[in-house]
């Protein structure tokens, strides 16, 4: 990878949008008034009353709620969606209101606790390399 | 015999159709092209996605509707991925554009993260100063892990080490951003040292 060449993957951004990506929030750029945005990694899934409803939602808010049938951080429903990362927080702040999606902030207190990064570790130690031959323990 | 409080029944929040994962944040940064994307794609579980920020937006913190925002001006690409470790955890991989400029952007992606990894290229050693210096002042648990390129690496690690002025208690480590293998053992060594900061 020489200097300007790009790296190695597909097209990292895609094409652009149709749409001008803040029409769809109203022009809301921030999830709350007053509150910091949400971690990226946040989950987000559909309540049993969002998938009831669902064939009345349109647009972004259908296919949000659809697609959180399976729990899924924000950034990958901006991903999946092609939604900017913030119209996704957006929308899912205003499902949330409405009771059709749950938003799991990550409490960073058990995140960041011992036994949460030993099972981490131990997991990804499992983890064969490309030969698929499974590493020698330390 | 069983009664229903109707209290609660009407305070009873939305349930959630499955339960989520604890989702556990790495991040991954360093210079443009120096194998952030590749080593996201050589362990994750999904082909690595992409989304979009535009940092004048998260560094605008907009609060007032009355307001005209801040127009967007630089739009940044961050690539993702993720490892499923049981039903209920999941170990998310997110590569940051690792340039000054983007410091707005770092903290949006980085608030909550259990560490870092810092991509070298020792040709290009300043690409990844500001990470480096980042993750330092935040006193994030990181290491530094010198991509080798074509299984060259052209400074020894002292050299990089020296150069970059890293803590002692830094590891510095050469890998290979294609090969599962080593992009896991880089990934251990950040997740061994957030647990030692956590052992403190």
């Amino acid at each position: 990878m020489a200097d300007g060449t790009p790296p190695p993957g597909p097209d990292p951004v895609g094409p652009a949008p149709a749409v001008r990506p803040f029409l769809v929030t109203a022009g809301r750029v921030a999830p709350t008034a007053a509150g910091r945005p949400v971690p990226v990694e946040t989950q987000v899934v559909a309540t049993t009353e969002g998938l009831a409803v669902l064939d009345g939602l349109s647009f972004e808010q259908h296919d949000i709620v659809a697609a959180c049938r399976q729990p899924q951080s924000i950034a990958e429903l901006a991903a999946r969606l092609r939604l900017h990362l913030n119209v996704a927080r957006v929308l899912a702040e205003d499902l949330r209101a409405a009771g059709y999606l749950v938003v799991h902030v990550p409490d960073s207190g058990v995140i960041h606790d011992a036994s949460v990064l030993r099972r981490v570790i131990e997991a990804l130690r499992a983890i064969p390399d490309s030969r698929g031959v499974i590493r020698d323990s330390d | 015999m069983t009664r229903t409080d109707p209290a609660a029944r009407v305070a009873a929040a939305p349930v959630a159709a499955v339960r989520p994962p604890l989702p556990v944040k790495l991040v991954i940064a360093g210079g443009f092209g120096v194998g952030k994307t590749t080593a996201v794609g050589s362990i994750s579980e999904i082909e690595p996605l992409t989304t979009e920020a535009a940092i004048t937006e998260v560094a605008a913190g907009v609060d007032d509707l009355s307001h005209t925002p801040r127009k967007t001006t630089t739009t940044v690409a961050m690539d993702f991925g993720c490892i499923t470790i049981d039903p209920t955890l999941k170990l998310y991989l997110f590569g940051t554009p690792g340039q000054e400029r983007f410091g707005f952007m770092w903290d949006d992606i980085v608030e909550g993260a259990v560490g870092g990894l810092v991509i070298v290229d020792t040709r290009r050693l300043d690409d990844c100063y500001a990470a480096v210096d980042y993750f330092e002042h935040r006193q994030i648990p990181f290491a530094v892990a010198v991509n080798a390129f074509d299984g060259k690496v052209e400074h020894s690690l002292e050299e990089v080490r020296w150069a970059l002025d890293v803590a002692e208690r830094v590891p510095v480590v050469v890998f290979d951003a294609r090969e599962r293998g080593s992009v896991r053992d880089a990934l251990l060594v950040v997740l061994e040292q957030a647990l030692a900061r956590t052992e403190a």
